[in-house]
C-alpha cells in the first residue's frame, strides 16, 4: 500500500495539517452556525480572508511591511556590525571579558524594552527610534554567541596558525571567525525574535505607519479581521525567518542540531 | 607582593565591578565637562539624580503601589503558565500523537513574538489586570512547555523499560523516571519564562493601563521625567537579574548532570 506508507512516513506532516485544518473549519463553523459571531468582539476565518485580500490588493499591507522592515533592517545590521566584533574581542582578550561580562550579562537579562518610551521620545517616532530599539535588543545575542563561539575554538588550530607565523589578523580571519560562525547564526535566530519585539513595541507605542501600528490601530477601532491579518502576517514572517536561520544552522554545523533546546 | 596576589586572584571581580563603576562615574561627570544644549538636557539625567528620584518615590509610596500591581500580574501569569505548561509539556513528551497534533501551534506560537497579541487581549479582557496576566502567560508558557517536552523526550529509554519491566504503570513511570529526569530542563525553561514574563509585564503596562511600574515608566516618559523612567527601568533590571541569578543557583545545585545545551539564555 503506497498510500499507507506515505501516511506513516509523513505522519508528523499530515497530523499537523489536519489539526490546523480542523481548527480553521471548526472556528468558522461554530461562529457561523452555533454562536453567530459578534463582529465587535470576535471574527472568523472567512472575514479574515476577505480583509487579507483587501489589504493585499489595496497595497496597504506592502506599505506597512516596507516601513517596518526598514527600521528592522537598520537596527539589525548595526547589531551585527557592532555585536560580532565586541564578542570576538571579549572572547579573545581575558581582561576585556572580565570587564564587560558582568555589565553586559546584566543588560542581557533585563527587559531593555522598558526603555522603549525613552527611545521614542528621544529619537522620534520615525525609523530612527525603532531602529535604535531593535539595535539595543538584538545586539546581545550577537555579542554573547560570538563570545561563546570564540571560547570554544579549537586550541590546536590556533597553535597551528601561531607556529606558521600567522599574525593576529590571520588568527581572527582564518580560525576564530569561521569556527564561530555557527554560534553567530544561532545568535541571529534569537536576535530576530528580540528585534521583532522591538519593532512591535516601538510601533505600538508611537507610530503612524508600520505593521505594529496597523495591528494596534485595528484593535483601537474594533476592526478585528484587520487585526488578525496583521497578527497572522507577523507570525508568518517570524516563523519563516526563524526557520531559515535553523536551516542555515543545520547546513553550517550539523553536529549542533541534535542538542537543540529552544 | 601580597597586593599583587590578591589582584591576580580576584582579577575578574576587580575588572567587572571596576568597569561598571567607571561607567557610572563617567556618566555622572558628563555635565562637568560638557554643557548639553537645552534640547538634549531635557532627555538627560545622571545616576545621582536617578538615585534621588528613587529615594523620593520610595518615601512617598509610589514605587510600593506600582510594584505591587506589577508583581501580582507577574506572579499570576507565571503561575498560570506553570499550571498549564508543565502538564501539557509532559503529555506532549509522552504521547507522539498529541505532540504531532499540537506541534504546529507550539512552533508557530514560539517563533512569534507574543507581544503582538496584546491589542487583542486588551480588546477582549479590558485594560485591567486580566489582559496583563494573560500576556505574561502567553509569553511564559511556551519556554516552559517546550523545555519540559524536551526534558521528557531526553529520558533514558533503558530506565523507562526497566521500570516498566517491574510492572510500573504510566503514572509510576512518570513519577519515578520522567519527572526527576526533566527537572533540570524545567528549571532552565523557568529561567527563560521569567524573562518573558517580565517583558510581558513591562509592555502590558505600557498600553492602556493606569497602574504598575510599566505605566510609571510610560507616563514619566510622556512628561519628560527621565529620572523616573530610569528608576523604573532599574527596578525591572534588578528584578530580572536577581531572579535569573537565583534560578541559576538552583540550576547548578539541582543538577550536575544537566546538559550544556540547556544553559543558553
Amino acid at each position: 500500500m503506497a498510500a499507507q506508507a506515505f501516511f506513516t512516513e509523513n505522519r508528523r506532516l499530515w497530523l499537523g495539517l489536519c489539526s490546523i485544518l480542523f481548527l480553521v473549519v471548526s472556528w468558522e463553523f461554530v461562529l457561523t452556525y452555533i454562536f453567530p459571531v459578534d463582529p465587535f468582539f470576535f471574527t472568523k476565518p472567512s472575514l479574515i480572508g476577505a480583509a487579507l485580500k483587501e489589504q493585499v490588493q489595496g497595497g496597504k499591507l506592502w506599505h506597512d511591511l516596507a516601513v517596518s522592515s526598514q527600521a528592522f533592517l537598520w537596527g539589525f545590521t548595526f547589531a551585527v556590525i557592532v555585536g560580532i566584533p565586541v564578542g570576538l574581542v571579549m572572547g579573545w582578550r581575558k581582561r576585556v571579558e572580565y570587564s564587560l561580562d558582568p555589565f553586559l550579562t546584566a543588560l542581557y537579562a533585563s527587559p531593555l524594552v522598558a526603555l522603549a518610551p525613552l527611545f521614542i521620545i528621544v529619537f522620534g517616532v520615525g525609523v530612527l527610534g525603532k531602529a535604535a530599539l531593535v539595535f539595543l535588543l538584538a545586539i546581545f545575542p550577537f555579542i554573547f554567541n560570538t563570545f561563546a563561539g570564540v571560547k570554544s575554538t579549537d586550541a590546536l588550530l590556533i597553535n597551528v596558525i601561531r607556529s606558521f607565523g600567522g599574525t593576529e589578523k590571520d588568527l581572527y580571519l582564518k580560525v576564530i571567525l569561521p569556527s564561530t560562525m555557527p554560534y553567530i547564526i544561532a545568535g541571529a535566530r534569537i536576535a530576530i525574535g528580540r528585534g521583532l519585539v522591538g519593532i512591535i513595541v516601538g510601533e505600538f507605542y508611537a507610530a503612524s505607519e508600520g505593521i505594529g501600528f496597523a495591528i494596534s490601530q485595528a484593535g483601537d477601532t474594533y476592526r478585528l479581521p484587520d487585526m488578525f491579518v496583521g497578527i497572522i502576517i507577523l507570525s508568518l514572517i517570524a516563523i519563516i525567518l526563524t526557520e531559515l536561520m535553523r536551516r542555515l544552522e543545520l547546513t553550517l554545523a550539523p553536529w549542533r542540531a541534535t542538542q537543540e533546546v529552544r | 607582593m601580597k597586593a599583587k596576589r590578591i589582584f591576580a586572584e580576584h582579577e575578574s571581580l576587580i575588572f567587572g565591578t571596576g568597569f561598571i563603576v567607571l561607567l557610572l562615574v563617567l556618566w555622572e561627570s558628563i555635565p562637568l565637562w560638557y554643557t548639553l544644549p537645552r534640547g538634549m538636557a531635557l532627555f538627560f539625567t545622571t545616576p545621582s539624580r536617578i538615585t534621588a528620584a528613587f529615594y523620593q518615590l520610595l518615601l512617598d509610596g509610589t514605587i510600593e503601589k506600582h510594584f505591587y500591581v506589577s508583581a501580582v500580574a507577574f506572579l499570576a501569569g507565571l503561575g498560570l503558565s506553570i499550571i498549564v505548561g508543565l502538564p501539557l509539556g509532559l503529555l506532549m513528551g509522552r504521547s507522539a500523537t498529541l505532540e504531532q497534533l499540537l506541534d504546529p501551534y507550539v512552533t508557530a506560537a514560539n517563533a512569534t513574538p507574543r507581544i503582538v497579541f496584546l491589542p487583542l487581549l486588551i480588546l477582549w479582557f479590558g485594560i485591567g489586570i486580566w489582559s496583563k496576566i494573560l500576556i505574561v502567560f502567553a509569553g511564559a508558557v511556551f519556554p516552559l512547555l517546550i523545555n519540559t517536552y524536551v526534558g521528557v523526550k531526553n529520558v533514558n529509554r533503558v530506565l523507562v523499560n526497566v521500570v516498566r519491566s517491574f510492572g510500573a504503570n504510566e503514572w509510576q513511570v512518570m513519577k519515578i523516571v520522567v519527572l526527576p529526569n526533566s527537572v533540570p530542563y524545567i528549571i532552565a525553561g523557568l529561567r527563560l519564562a521569567i524573562g518573558r514574563a517580565i517583558l510581558g509585564v513591562v509592555v502590558g503596562e505600557f498600553f492602556g493601563s493606569s497602574h504598575g511600574l510599566g505605566y510609571m515608566i510610560a507616563s514619566a516618559a510622556t512628561n519628560y521625567k527621565i529620572d523616573v523612567v530610569f528608576v523604573g527601568v532599574a527596578i525591572f533590571m534588578a528584578m530580572s537579574v536577581s531572579l535569573t541569578l537565583a534560578i541559576k543557583q538552583l540550576e547548578s545545585r539541582l543538577a550536575v548532570w544537566r546538559p550544556e545545551a540547556a544553559k543558553s539564555f
